[in-house]
């Protein structure tokens, strides 16, 4: 590699309109990704506002019974296929090239279709508030024969629009994981075997295989759903021998997979953090990178674990609960490596730090409470409680969405090539994670008083733990000002950021802050060790030194 | 486990982002078999009323078809390789028109019928069985066709024959997953 | 994670972390006997079976928890990098021995949790056969249902958007309070008339989804006498919150008394809140998103009180 091209032609200011049009470079993608995810995070954050606000009293007093039903609906949906998925896809568009030295994704346009389809099913999903007889209201479940009702009677009602938009989501993920397994499986720097990948990467293969191998039964399920809904065929019917448990069957066979798609690209963001912030190696890299692969399998035979208290039989439950107690096993080994890497490291404990601290934190809360649901005679007792409510908010909120906030303060300076504020980031993660427990652990004691979930009012003597809730969920609402303000003000005049500001090792790193449109470009360097060789002082890629030098060359001269 | 990044070898990549569709789509099927199996085995009456079972020997017939264009395209992708673009072309409009014969039969079938869509769970897990399988059939040749038009374009095959290979194994997974439906609609009564 | 680099074994931090496991023991244990407050009273055979194994999965629950922690807040507390120190720490890539460890510590416990569950499920034994119905048709249902066949010790519990009426079939009585003799085994035969529906008593800590096109048995022993809720447990459309009955309770007299009085009464409308709030909702001028309209009250023998205090 020489450094022929110096000093560097200044490129011209790539424009703002890229991020408005159907532009097919993956950082680009990415980036739209983010921002399109924030924004519906909003909306389903005011939905989740209305909610905490109609159960601040015991009596159904702020809306309407049928609203409160589709708002705690959209709500649901709305953050988990119109935020999550999609922020998650963008973290993946902008670090799985980046991360492995490909220039792009396999299939730029493919992508750059993938992610159009999201505001469009976006607003289909909104615009259901705005028809006939109100959005679906039945639960992001929307277990027939309640979905297959149509109270309203017309052909175009909320719930034909929440089937049509979950299954365009459905073929915009699809689309998504073919792009991300081959671009991990086909596009890798040389030198970069899979043992050489970084676990970001491993959780992301094995989150889009979920994706693969799940979805198409979620779609499967949808479009017979769809077919009782609008043309009157008795899929899940019990009048024309349908079986309503068949779709339980459908769903939860994707969306118990799901959970994992969610939570396991978070995992690999706190195996990615906690090395850089603690300056040691990931404890037992191979073991956490395998048991992803081991929380796959695992994860595609839990399903029934959803609904124990449905018409399952025994065996089943007993079948079911042994397979769900396994999943604590590898993801245990992830959270022990965890502790082990920041185990007498020399801890800097940024905004991003903290996130995954705060995050690991609710994850093992949720994790205890994931194991008492897990054996049937508790979840007969809890099933369709708060109690469920409370688990999976620590799990998504409480773990997932702070560790997608790590990433981003992780991740801001190499993609938008400012520094985002510290002070800010830290107020936001303080106000984060104290609001989301204050949220999300009255839900348990509600729970196991026995308070059903979706509910849009209560017995009184629900009531103390149900303005804790509230506040708290308040409090959350306040959370993201802090983040929005740091974002906007950071990317229009946040101080340069360098290469490499947190010191980090990774091939993304090694590229400028923002990257070139082709990453590498021809110049892709070849990987000669492991990743997170922090303390050893072994270069990660051949020519390093000279990489650095010239980055820091094109950084002094701009 | 090395490759290069350069932007010309992009193709290549196509077809194993073609297979990975394919196994993602055998899942939906398999919901769909599963469903069916599922309906079936807890049905309290399974048939609509008047209804006494379905007629094997015609979709015997249709099967045959389709499998054995299944050894036609094979033998295409064969003459292909070695260079026999006659033969190439020939075959592979055979097998086109073995694939349109199929739909031509299961529409002869579907008229006949004295059950509709919405006959209870039977006639619902039938026609969505058979008419997703039959898109299937259809976006097949429709790919077929495209291939063999491009076929003609000269130079088509320098970037390699990823067309035609996925399309064959696109068919070859049509065929496979009839065969299934067969057993499971017709055979298991 | 006591590591002792320089082969003198340190004394001290064993002790101080001997202590501490022994105070974190302390406080699981004492956890475990708390999680018995946070559940609402014992009134079935089912609830002690339940409650301990909760109480045990919190004390476990909690030393694993305490123990994560203890780990982050002493890093956080004591591994922090200087002020301006740019260093790294002591590459350590991993321990086979360690990775070996904390996989089958794991492993052993959620087996062994497994089994006790396996264990107490089969002797909780609640679930009795749950067989496809055929739906029936509401011309039959005017002639009276045919619940006869049942034994007198079984209540039919009939779930509809949004009621529940329970009928007694021993008795020829219905209503749509739910009355039990203490110590006295039910069994629910459950159906839903229109979509799934959730028999929830979480004083009883039993639920069992309510599904359309099956009957479904669930055996009870209710143990104490008192009033208790009867939530839907599985949404069920506009006025699923306000699906609920009251359960009485009583002694083997006062319920025979009970069943006397009732089968002295006249049919009578039934309790059902969402008759009367979709009337409220019907008289507005807009009336607001669809809904499915409430089905009728059921006729029953003895409606309830609709405003008694219920313990749990």
């Amino acid at each position: 590699m020489t450094i022929a091209t110096f000093p560097p032609e200044p490129k011209p200011e790539p424009s703002w309109g890229r991020y408005f049009g159907f532009c097919t470079d993956a950082k680009v993608i990415g980036i739209q990704y983010i921002v399109t995810a924030f924004f519906f995070f909003l909306i389903g954050g005011l939905l989740a506002m209305v909610i905490r606000g109609e159960l601040i009293t015991p009596a159904s007093d702020l809306v309407d019974r049928a609203v409160y039903n589709g708002i705690y609906t959209m709500h649901g949906t709305i953050m988990l296929f119109l935020f999550i998925f999609p922020v998650l896809n963008g973290l993946n568009n902008l670090l799985i090239p980046t991360m492995i030295g490909a220039p792009d994704m396999a299939f730029p346009r493919l992508n750059a279709v993938a992610f159009w389809l999201v505001p469009i099913f976006g607003f289909l999903l909104i615009a259901s508030f705005f028809v006939p007889g109100g959005p679906a209201y039945s639960g992001w479940w929307s277990y027939p024969p309640v979905s297959t009702q149509n109270p309203v009677g017309h052909l175009i009602n909320g719930q034909g629009m929440w089937i049509t938009a979950v299954a365009l989501s459905g073929v915009s993920s699809i689309m998504g994981a073919i792009n991300f397994v081959t671009t991990i499986l086909r596009m890798r720097a040389p030198g970069m075997t899979l043992f050489r990948m970084p676990v970001f990467c491993w959780t992301a293969l094995a989150a889009q295989s979920l994706q693969l191998i799940g979805l198409p039964a979620l779609t499967g399920g949808a479009i017979m759903l769809l077919m009782d809904l609008t043309f009157g065929t008795s899929f899940y019917r019990p009048e024309g021998g349908g079986d309503p448990v068949l779709y339980q069957h459908l769903f939860w066979f994707y969306s118990h997979p799901a959970v994992y798609v969610i939570i396991l690209p978070v995992f690999g963001i706190f195996s990615e953090l906690f090395p850089v912030y603690s300056r040691k190696p990931l404890f037992g890299y191979v073991y956490v990178a395998l048991a992803s692969f081991i929380i796959v399998g695992l994860g595609l035979i839990v399903w029934v674990h959803h609904f124990f208290s449905s018409g399952v039989a025994q065996w089943m439950r007993n079948l079911f609960m042994v397979t769900t107690m396994l999943i604590a096993v590898p993801t245990g080994v992830k959270v022990f490596a965890w502790l082990g890497t920041i185990w007498g490291g020399k801890l800097r404990l940024t905004t991003p730090m903290l996130f995954c601290l705060g995050g690991l934190f609710n994850f093992v809360f949720a994790g205890i409470t994931g194991i008492m649901l897990a054996t049937v005679p508790v979840d007969i007792h809890v099933s369709n409680t708060y109690f469920v409510v409370g688990h999976f908010h620590y799990v998504i909120y409480g773990a997932a969405v702070m560790g997608i906030f790590a990433a981003i303060y992780h991740w801001f300076p190499k993609f938008i090539g400012r520094m985002p504020y510290e002070g800010l980031g830290k107020l936001h993660c303080l106000l984060t994670f104290v609001g989301a427990n204050l949220n999300f652990l009255p839900m348990h004691p509600l729970g196991l008083m026995g308070m059903p979930r979706r509910v849009s009012s209560y017995d009184p003597e629900f009531t103390f733990w149900n303005v804790i809730a509230s506040l708290g969920a308040f409090l959350l609402g306040v959370s993201i000002i802090p983040f929005l303000l740091n974002m906007v003000s950071a990317w229009i005049r946040g101080p340069k950021a360098t290469h490499n500001p947190w010191n980090a090792i990774g091939l993304e790193w090694l590229l400028p802050s923002p990257p070139p449109e082709d990453n590498f470009g021809e110049d892709v360097p070849t990987v000669i060790s492991r990743p997170y060789g922090y303390g050893s002082g072994e270069p990660l890629v051949e020519h390093q030194e000279e990489i650095e030098r010239r980055l820091q060359l094109q950084e002094a001269a701009s | 486990m090395t490759t290069t990044t350069l932007h010309e070898e992009h193709p290549k990549h196509n077809l194993t982002g073609f297979i990975i569709f394919l196994c993602s789509e055998s899942v939906i099927f398999l919901a769909f078999f599963s469903g069916y199996a599922l309906l079936k085995t807890s049905a309290l009456n399974w048939l609509p009323n008047g209804v006494e079972g379905l007629e094997w020997r015609m979709p015997l017939v249709n099967t045959i078809v389709l499998v054995s264009s299944s050894g036609t395209i094979a033998l295409a992708e064969h003459f292909k390789g070695r260079g026999k673009m006659l033969l190439f072309r020939g075959f592979w409009l055979l097998s086109m028109a073995m694939g349109a014969y199929f739909l031509y039969g299961q529409a002869v079938e579907w008229s006949g019928l004295k059950f509709g869509f919405t006959s209870g769970t039977f006639g619902g897990t039938f026609y969505l069985l058979t008419g997703f399988h039959g898109l299937h059939v259809a976006t097949g040749i429709l790919l077929m066709g495209l291939m063999l038009i491009k076929s003609f374009i000269p130079g088509n095959y320098s970037g390699g024959e990823q067309g035609v290979q996925a399309t064959s194994l696109f068919w070859h997974f049509v065929d496979v997953i009839w065969i299934i439906l067969f057993l499971l609609i017709y055979v298991w009564q | 994670m006591t590591n002792s680099s320089n082969h003198s074994i340190n004394t001290s931090a064993i002790a101080g972390v001997s202590v501490w496991v022994g105070l974190v023991v302390v406080i699981s244990d004492w956890m475990g006997k708390q999680a018995h407050h946070w559940l609402p009273v014992q009134a079935s055979t089912a609830a002690p079976l339940v409650d301990d194994l909760f109480s045990f999965e919190t004390a476990l629950g909690t030393f694993v928890f305490i123990g994560v922690v203890s780990v982050m807040v002493w890093v956080m507390l004591f591994n922090r990098a200087e002020k301006y120190d740019e260093t790294d720490a002591i590459p350590i890539e991993g321990n086979t021995r360690l990775e070996v460890i904390w996989t089958a510590i794991p492993f052993v416990l959620v087996m062994a949790i497994a089994f006790w569950t396996i264990r107490a499920t089969g002797e909780l034994g609640t679930l009795g056969p749950m067989e496809h119905i055929h739906l029936r048709n509401s011309a039959e249902e005017a002639g009276g249902y045919a619940g006869d066949r049942l034994p007198a010790e079984q209540v039919e519990v009939i779930a509809r958007q949004w009621s529940w009426e329970f009928r007694y079939p021993g008795s020829d009585v219905s209503s749509t309070e739910l009355h039990l003799a203490v110590d006295q085994r039910v069994t629910f035969r459950l159906v839903s008339e229109d979509v799934l529906h959730g028999f929830y008593i979480p004083a009883f800590r039993v639920k069992q989804d309510v599904i359309p096109g099956r009957a479904i048995d669930l055996n009870v022993t209710p143990t104490l006498e008192g009033v208790y809720r009867l939530r839907d447990s599985q949404f069920s459309g506009t006025w699923f919150a306000a699906n609920q009955a009251d359960v009485v309770v009583e002694s083997a007299e006062a319920h025979q008394a009970w069943l006397d009085n009732a089968a002295r009464s006249p049919l009578q409308p039934g309790l059902s809140q969402a008759v009367s709030e979709y009337a409220i909702r019907q008289a507005r001028a807009n009336p607001g998103w669809a809904t499915v309209p409430p089905a009728p009250p059921p006729q029953v023998n003895m409606p309830g009180s609709p405003d008694q205090p219920h313990t749990a």
